[in-house]
């Protein structure tokens, strides 16, 4: 294989890979810090995808404009959520075991309504629309390598958001904040860490994240209502890697899983791409569960 | 065992005499729309009792249920014709106990979110293993049943294995096993302490729920006559009996078949002109449920009624009480 | 009865990542023993517990009940050779009866294992540690000293050899620990039992055992008498300090 085929096929798994970390940080974010584990992650994602699609199909907005429009949208929504929903079981569970249950079964729930609800307003089919999908080269030994400007886009947007995140955790007392409510609940709230506020707006931000997933998605790849799953899945299967609550890690997981998928698929058969992400999944979760990056 | 029978055990066991005599009729005066309801109820009764004498009780919940289900389908369909019905039944049923046995020593010393999340992963895993072995090594699609049993041998072998769930529930509930699993749901490294071989229970209860689905399974692919994976592996069995068994009430016996038949009724009549409407109405009704009747729809009694009209009222009360205060 | 003890600890370890909470433990019980550990808070007291009853693996070391190896062994293994427990904070099954919970060691480890007449159904029981009135409670409705009882009462039903208290007597007043003390040393004199007790009242506790074991930092730091205890200097200077060598 020349370089340049190979440098397409290591950018084409880090650019599916850098939508699986950003959908992955989102879902950590809410797993590390309030032991939620939303399964629904991945509709929100849709919802994002087909929000953009309608602006830009019906009201001619640009999906870039959409971005920061899907990130605020979903954060909103978010936090309707989870003070509709999460709070509520905050507040009624007697322990964690039984909290993180009701939690799963909550998000369980959303599933079927947001997927479905996304099913009667638009459809099952697929849908999708162009936008700078014109070729761009890169220069470089053996002729460089070629990639759709949307594709790139992609891949740039989600580094962006994600680096972003991670700073803003590291660097910020807000984050540091969070950082500190995932390590040590009580401990945190000792220090006058506030709780009922940081709550709702890190599940914001988590769904956020998702959206503007979905909707750097939406530019280059069809979309459907059924579309969330499967990133639901992939996400799970990234923050597995690399470590629940570990932001880095799902960073650094989430562009391996999209490189060995690509790598993965081009060498065996597209078909073995499912058997190869679930395998890899309950193979680290049996054997790894705190992370590949977990230090014993 | 006490040979003597206890009112409560009586009385359980004459609602289910009561109930079976009444599905028993329903193949002989009801039309075939009715049949085909009653079936799909049954079904679900089968697979939510299993579902919740296992998760209902120790708290693992399984997402596993279409894995079993699809080998049981499997199964079936490849050996219907030299096994002969029963033998098809039984085989179904042991081959998804022998999965669930290997699944369980593999996964359930995990917590569990974790257990949750692996049983989903494993059944796709399944699923997605035998699409791909079926198109490239034996070069199917999916299995034709050619030689079938007819409507009501299934009915009647279905309604025979939702009344075998819900019986081994009645049964397992008075047994140490049964008490050994609700230790386990309750604490379970304290019932570890007090003497329960907590992996020995969970594997061979997770086995015992496996096999009733895994039954059911190799039965309606008969009804079917058409299988592949996409159908019979299908998620949505496993989250429709989990969702189900979680309205209905995990840890209480009736519960789940409470759930069953208002869903039967609900999916029959919205299913065709709204799938989607159904389906939301699953997904509100479990989060309503969680949310405000942790315990299921039978846990519904008068007393219940009383403590949302308190809690509303105080509720009602804070508003007022904040908004009294002037706004923020 | 061979010649084995009870239950023996030979150089157990156990490390929590980089933490070692109990460093090279040995030690060794008797039937009939009345043995008290103290130590400071993080002593390593509650996790060497959780070792012996096999609820927490050793890093290293090993463990032997009447020369029966159960290092590594899972809990119930345990509790079937007679080792039981309390827990520091109770454990009880809240939503069953207090009757119930009782019952449930009976159903188990306490199903196939010999025992004094007292010990012979959860009526017997609950008489024994004083909770026959509130035998049809739920557990989660008793009073968290009660609920201290009924986790004695728990591990008793599994007809144990040897019982591990883990400060049983927290929170009581002088009067109730006193009560707590003679409880257990009955519990030791009727039943035949040896009983290894965790206590913060070490003065209460150094009056009725015979023998003290003190951990400091995960290490056993003495072993013997009370008397002897309180005078070795390094348990003065870690934990008792000065008053208690002139107690009696």
């Amino acid at each position: 294989m020349s370089f340049g085929s190979w440098l397409e096929l290591i950018a084409s798994g880090l650019i599916t890979g850098g939508v699986y970390a950003l959908v992955a940080l989102g879902l950590n974010l809410q797993y590390g810090l309030m032991r939620v584990l939303n399964i629904a992650h991945g509709e929100f994602l849709m919802v994002g995808a087909f929000l953009t699609w309608w602006a830009h199909t019906q009201l001619g907005v640009s999906p870039l404009l959409m971005v920061p429009v899907s990130f605020v949208l979903l954060m909103a929504l978010g936090m309707a959520i989870h003070r509709l929903t999460f709070r509520r079981l905050a507040r009624t569970s007697p322990n964690l075991d039984v909290f993180e249950a009701r939690g799963l079964m909550v998000s369980f729930g959303l599933m079927f309504v947001v997927q479905n609800f996304a099913q009667l307003l638009w459809g099952g089919d697929l849908r999708g629309y162009d936008f700078m999908a014109d070729p761009v080269r890169i220069p470089g030994p053996g002729g460089g390598a070629q990639f759709a400007a949307n594709k790139l886009l992609l891949l740039a947007l989600a580094l962006a958001f994600s680096t972003a995140l991670i700073v803003v955790l590291r660097k910020t007392l807000y984050g540091k904040g969070v950082r500190a409510l995932m390590q040590s609940p009580t401990g945190a709230q000792l220090v006058g860490i506030d709780t009922t506020r940081l709550h709702p707006l890190m599940f914001g931000i988590g769904l956020g994240l998702s959206g503007v997933a979905g909707c750097l998605l939406s530019m280059t790849y069809t979309i459907s209502p059924s579309m969330g799953e499967p990133y639901t899945v992939t996400a799970l299967i990234v923050i597995t890697l690399g470590g629940f609550g570990s932001m880095a890690g799902a960073l650094a997981a989430g562009l391996a899983l999209g490189v060995i998928e690509a790598v993965g698929m081009h060498f065996t058969s597209p078909s073995l791409k499912s058997l190869l992400s679930y395998g890899i999944f309950i193979a680290v979760l049996l054997w790894r569960p705190n992370g590949l990056f977990a230090r014993k | 065992m006490k040979l003597h029978i206890k009112p409560a055990l009586a009385r359980d066991l004459l609602v289910l005499f009561a109930l079976t005599g009444w599905a028993l009729a329903i193949p002989y005066f009801g039309s075939e729309f009715m049949v085909s309801m009653a079936l799909t109820c049954l079904m679900y009764a089968a697979l939510a009792s299993s579902w919740s004498l296992f998760c209902g009780t120790t708290r693992y919940l399984s997402l596993a249920t279409a894995a079993f289900f699809g080998v049981g389908a499997y199964t079936g369909a490849i050996l219907l014709e030299q096994i002969g019905w029963f033998g098809a039944i039984t085989l179904g049923a042991a081959v998804a106990a022998a999965v669930a046995v290997v699944m369980g020593a593999a996964v359930l010393h995990l917590r569990g979110t974790y257990f949750a999340v692996l049983t989903f992963g494993m059944t796709e895993l399944i699923r997605h293993a035998i699409t791909w072995w079926e198109k490239q090594v034996t070069g199917t699609v999916g299995r034709v049943l050619a030689v079938v049993p007819e409507r009501d041998t299934v009915y009647l072998t279905v309604l025979a294995l939702a009344v075998a769930a819900i019986g081994v529930s009645i049964m397992v509930r008075r047994s140490r096993f049964g008490l050994a699993m609700a230790g386990i749901g309750a604490d379970e490294q304290r019932a570890q302490t007090l003497g329960v071989n907590t992996r020995l229970v969970k594997i061979g209860g997770f086995a015992l729920t496996a096999a009733f689905a895994g039954a059911v399974g190799a039965a309606m692919s008969a009804r079917w006559t058409y299988i592949d994976p996409a159908t019979v592996f299908n998620p949505f069995i496993g989250f429709q009996t989990v969702l189900i068994a979680l309205i209905g009430g995990a840890a209480t016996l009736w519960g789940p078949l409470i759930a069953a038949v208002v869903f039967s009724l609900l999916a029959e009549t919205l299913r065709l002109q709204a799938p989607q409407v159904y389906m939301m109405s699953l997904g509100l009704l479990l989060i309503l449920c969680v949310l405000y009747l942790p315990g299921g729809l039978a846990s519904l009694r008068t007393a219940t009624f009383g403590q949302w009209r308190d809690d509303t009222s105080q509720w009602w009360r804070e508003r007022t009480r904040a908004g009294k205060k002037g706004a923020r | 009865m061979n010649g084995h003890p009870l239950l023996e600890a030979r150089a157990v370890t156990v490390r929590f990542g980089g933490l070692v909470a109990v460093d090279a433990v040995s030690a060794a019980f008797a039937p009939g023993e009345l043995v008290g550990i103290i130590g400071p808070n993080g002593a390593g007291k509650t996790t060497f517990f959780n070792a012996l009853s096999g609820v927490v693996e050793v890093s290293s070391g090993e463990l032997f009940a009447q020369g029966r190896r159960l290092t590594g062994a899972s809990p119930h293994r345990y509790a079937h050779h007679g080792i039981a427990r309390t827990f520091q904070t109770p454990r009880v099954f809240a939503e069953l009866s207090v009757a119930a919970n009782i019952d449930f060691g009976l159903q188990f480890a306490g199903r196939k294992r010999d025992a004094s007449w007292l010990l012979k159904d959860e009526a017997s029981i609950l008489h024994l540690i004083g909770l026959a009135a509130q035998a049809g409670l739920p557990a989660g409705a008793i009073t968290p000293s009660q609920q201290r009882l009924l986790e004695i009462g728990m591990a008793l039903a599994t007809r144990p050899r040897l019982l591990l208290l883990d400060e049983v007597a927290a929170g009581l007043t002088e009067g109730e620990v006193d009560q707590m003390a003679q409880l257990i040393r009955r519990l030791r004199d009727e039943l035949d039992l040896t009983v290894i007790w965790i206590e913060h009242a070490v003065t209460t506790l150094l009056n009725y055992v015979e023998r003290v074991i003190v951990l400091h930092q995960g290490r056993k730091i003495a072993d013997g008498t009370p008397a002897e205890v309180v005078r070795h200097a390094e348990v003065v200077d870690a934990y008792l300090g000065d008053e208690m060598v002139e107690a009696p």
